[in-house]
């Protein structure tokens, strides 16, 4: 039995062309597709790890609460090197960058699932098992069992593996016909984000893996340059690795770090019933689309209110930064590399920022999961929106880019201001949020001096 | 009330050379409250005004505002004091005049002597005669006692002024007994060869005739030297082979010793006189004070001991560390022509080790290495758990010269053996801990949501 990869790598087998596409901008529109898809799995996952754990558990199923938590924060990890490696395979080929998250309908059949902010639960758990199996498991018995309760949990939606966009990608940039030399840019290596930048160092488990709870030698982040259609290829191929098992092996196992037999192995243990998790809502939301409709909604795009007004204001403040991490991730992708030892680099200081905001987002959320949901009180708890902002379109000029930084840290001080009023034990906190933020407008002041 | 015993405190006092005729005023450093990562505020504490003529103290005053210079922009010293405490009636008091009336004695009965050296030159050369020593012998009285240093291989009458030493004279507004050390000016000595440029030192003091430290190098030392690792720090002639100038500093370090003539009540403390602090309101991420501690408590640290702030402690001196620092210039970026300063990249390639930079060169800024680590300092005020034990280096990888190993922190800095530094095994145990502590907090709704540090074979007791 040949794996899902192995076959891609077969000649002769491309991918169709759409009627409006060419075959470079089909490419692009792929590698949009595969962005979207690893920011979606990113965040969602990043949602059901905050979700597990909480008041109710005794200390025996807090203790496995904590240990599948650190595993997929892992996963999540992991996610988001392969958002930010398709960035680079984006900038070799010269097409626009892409941090945006899907959206609803579907715009392509790829997305894997329903994008939903859930807690943890044995049915979203299988439609993650699902999203990153080896096609050929999907056939085994258990993949059948597996298959029809993700697909349950998905609202009747079969789940899509994400395996089958990195096997069209394949294919795609191994055929010389359809994507020609003249397709890639050679001289976009100091634009691409290296693994040294982004990964500090610590790879195969040397963070983030402590005492063992993850398996061996994970988590491991990819963020890998990719100057050449080779090194395009090994990086798709590898981040289709590391989410799939590559094949079940000789005695049927898959690998042991790939983040199928990760989530399969948490499903395996899960409950059914009485999750070890947290009572978090489903798609929290600080607006209401529209209408000023503070109700709740169901449906694929239902979404649960935070009334709570100091809950409603964490979550504001949750959004910015998010928003603040992604238009970080942005520009710094448009700083070239450089190794000056005479001036503040913006390359240095965005990326230390980024680091810092998923810090923030990481700080956050873990206060607003132990605050209240509703306004009227009850045992729910709030959660991160991970709402998408209306833009993250850079702005043309650059003076204009470091605004959009100004403005996001003016927009959060109006929030820590209030929230400093209401949410006394948090003071030492924000007190810190908003000094660094000032350090770090002087610290724009210099970098724009010096542009 | 009978006098059991004495003690000096405190046990240790460091003094910082200067040549101002005043002292510099005392003070504390505060952390902000408005300004959390900003820089520690220094606050005039009290302090006394010695007359040195007399040897009382004429004035106690707190200060409102801390100047390092005097008018004439000359360093001043610290001077510390000594005070001398007694075990009385079953507790530890200020030793006073009355105190010592008490048991028929006074102030005339306490007698002192002091020993310091600067043994700087002998420890490279190995010879005795390099030793500089200076011995106040035993003495009473409230007159200031010069601190000369003397060595067999210096010229004729000549000698290394240390500072000096003077009994407080005890007053009805300050009965105290107490001793102040005032070190020296902080000057450059040299030797009577070509060597010594004469712009740069303060006086001509060693005799070349006799002693081989004018023209000494590390690569014909003693084989019963110690040499420093890296070796050649001395002033030298910049040559391949860093030869000595022969010159001295009026550094030392030594032994104060207190007694009560017609008892057997004495005690003793530790004195030496370090460099002016330039940067009085950071402190290095690894103190003297860390491994006092360590020895003093053990690198295991007791449940009760572990806190949150400990760690952000830490995490402060780190980011006061970095802002002292070019940081793009220690990782090893290419300067100087295209080649790296002198740094620990350079150091590695003394140990056989390819040269290039520790970290990405991009990202290394000092700004942004200051932000990062104040983004840690901040979410850790949220109530995140100390996640980072991971990337600490542990106390025996200071040789580990591969990637990962010398991106460890504390990065780009050396220990006393040359090789990386790392933080005392008592502070790494500190912050893993906390981490620990956090996670299994009482509260288990309390999210921490890092990667929790369980593993308790690392807290070695």
């Amino acid at each position: 039995m040949r794996s899902s990869i192995q076959r891609s790598l077969l000649p002769g087998e491309h991918a169709k062309l759409p009627a409006e596409h060419s075959w470079h901008d089909h490419a692009v529109f792929l590698l949009h597709v595969a962005a979207e898809v690893e920011h979606s799995l990113m965040v969602q996952y990043l949602y059901a790890a905050y979700s597990l754990g909480g008041a109710a558990l005794d200390e025996a199923a807090h203790e496995t609460a904590r240990q599948w938590r650190e595993v997929i924060l892992g996963i999540a990890k992991e996610e988001m090197g392969h958002l930010i490696t398709v960035q680079n395979v984006l900038r070799l080929i010269g097409g626009p960058l892409h941090l945006e998250r899907e959206d609803y309908p579907f715009r392509s059949e790829f997305y894997p699932f329903y994008f939903t902010l859930e807690p943890a639960t044995k049915g979203s758990l299988a439609k993650y098992v699902i999203a990153e199996a080896p096609e050929e498991w999907l056939k085994t018995e258990e993949g059948k069992e597996v298959v029809a309760r993700a697909q349950k949990a998905d609202k009747g939606r079969a789940v899509r593996r994400v395996g089958e966009l990195y096997e069209q990608l394949i294919d795609l940039f191994k055929n010389e016909g359809a994507l020609t030399d003249a397709d890639f840019r050679g001289d976009t290596g100091p634009y691409q984000a290296s693994w040294d930048e982004w990964g500090r160092g610590y790879g195969q488990g040397e963070r983030g893996n402590v005492g063992g709870t993850a398996p061996a030698k994970t988590p491991d982040v990819l963020v890998i340059r990719t100057p050449d259609r080779a090194s395009v290829i090994d990086a798709l191929e590898r981040i289709a690795r590391q989410g799939e098992a590559p094949t079940l092996g000789r005695g049927g196992a898959p690998d042991e770090k790939s983040h199928f037999k990760r989530f399969l192995d948490i499903y395996h243990d899960f409950p059914a019933s009485n999750p070890p998790s947290r009572i978090i809502p489903t798609n929290p939301r600080t607006a209401a689309q529209g209408d000023g409709d503070e109700a709740d909604t169901a449906g694929p795009r239902g979404c649960t209110r935070i009334t709570d007004k100091r809950s409603l204001l964490w979550a504001h403040l949750f959004n910015i930064r998010y928003r603040k991490l992604l238009f970080t991730l942005k520009h710094v992708l448009y700083v070239e590399a450089g190794a000056d030892v005479d001036r503040p680099s913006a390359r240095g200081n965005l990326i230390a920022w980024a680091f810092g905001e998923m810090y923030n987002l990481r700080s956050i959320a873990g206060i607003l999961v132990t605050l209240p949901l509703k306004a009227e009180g009850g045992d729910r708890r709030a959660a991160p929106p991970f709402e998408v902002p209306y833009t993250l379109a850079l702005p043309d000029w650059n003076s204009d880019k470091w605004r959009v930084h100004r403005d996001l840290i003016a927009a959060s001080e109006q929030v820590i201001h209030q929230l400093d009023k209401a949410d006394a034990p948090r003071h030492d906190y924000l007190r810190a949020l908003r000094d660094h933020d000032k350090r770090n407008l002087d610290i724009i002041g210099r970098l724009e001096e010096n542009a | 009330m009978k006098i059991r015993a004495l003690r000096i405190l405190p046990p240790l006092a460091i003094a910082r050379l200067g040549s101002s005729p005043a002292p510099l005023e005392n003070y504390d450093i505060r952390v902000p409250e408005r300004d959390p990562l900003g820089f520690r505020e220094i606050h005039g504490a009290l302090t006394f005004v010695v007359d040195r003529d007399s040897g009382t103290i004429r004035r106690a005053y707190t200060p409102d505002s801390v100047r390092f210079r005097d008018e004439r922009g000359r360093v001043k010293p610290v001077a510390p004091f000594l005070e001398v405490w007694a075990e009385a009636g079953g507790k530890l008091v200020p030793l006073t005049a009355a105190l010592l009336a008490g048991d028929k004695l006074s102030a005339a009965d306490v007698e002192w002597r002091v020993q310091v050296g600067n043994h700087k030159v002998f420890r490279r050369t190995g010879q005795m005669a390099d030793r500089v020593d200076a011995d106040s012998g035993w003495f009473s009285g409230h007159h200031v006692k010069a601190l000369a240093g003397k060595c067999a291989n210096f010229l004729p009458r000549k000698t290394l002024p240390f500072g000096d030493v003077q009994f407080i004279k005890p007053t009805k507004a300050f009965p105290e007994i107490r001793f102040r050390f005032t070190p020296g000016k902080g000057l450059i000595y040299g030797s009577n060869d070509s060597r010594t440029r004469s712009e740069d030192v303060a006086d001509v003091v060693y005799d070349s005739g006799r002693g081989s430290w004018s023209g000494y190098t590390d690569d014909n030392a003693d084989p019963g030297a110690i040499v420093t690792n890296p070796s050649g720090i001395y002033a030298n002639l910049e040559d391949p082979a860093t030869t000595s100038r022969g010159y001295l500093d009026d550094e030392c370090d030594g032994i104060v010793e207190v007694r009560i003539r017609g008892t057997k009540l004495a005690a003793f403390a530790r004195i030496g006189a370090g460099p002016p602090d330039y940067a009085p309101d950071s402190f290095p991420v690894r103190t003297i004070a860390d491994e006092l501690e360590q020895v003093l408590l053990g690198a295991g640290v007791a449940a009760a001991d572990v806190s949150p702030e400990w760690t952000e402690e830490i995490l402060r001196r780190v980011f006061e560390t970095v802002r002292l620092q070019n940081t793009t210039v220690l990782n090893g970026n290419p300067v100087l022509n295209g080649r790296a300063a002198n740094s620990m990249v350079t150091q590695d390639v003394r140990r056989g080790r390819a040269e290039e930079p520790i970290m990405a060169p991009a990202i290394v800024d000092s700004l942004a290495v200051r932000a990062l680590h104040q983004s840690v300092f901040a979410a850790m005020r949220s109530g995140s758990a100390a996640w980072f034990a991971e990337v600490l280096r542990e106390f025996e990888e200071v040789g580990d010269l591969t990637n990962a190993g010398r991106r460890k922190m504390p990065a780009m800095m050396r220990g006393s053996d040359g090789l990386y530094l790392a933080l005392t095994r008592r502070q790494h145990n500190a912050v893993q801990a906390s981490g620990n502590c956090q996670v299994n907090a009482e509260d288990p709704a309390a999210a921490t949501f890092t990667e929790p540090a369980p593993p308790k074979k690392k807290v070695r007791p």
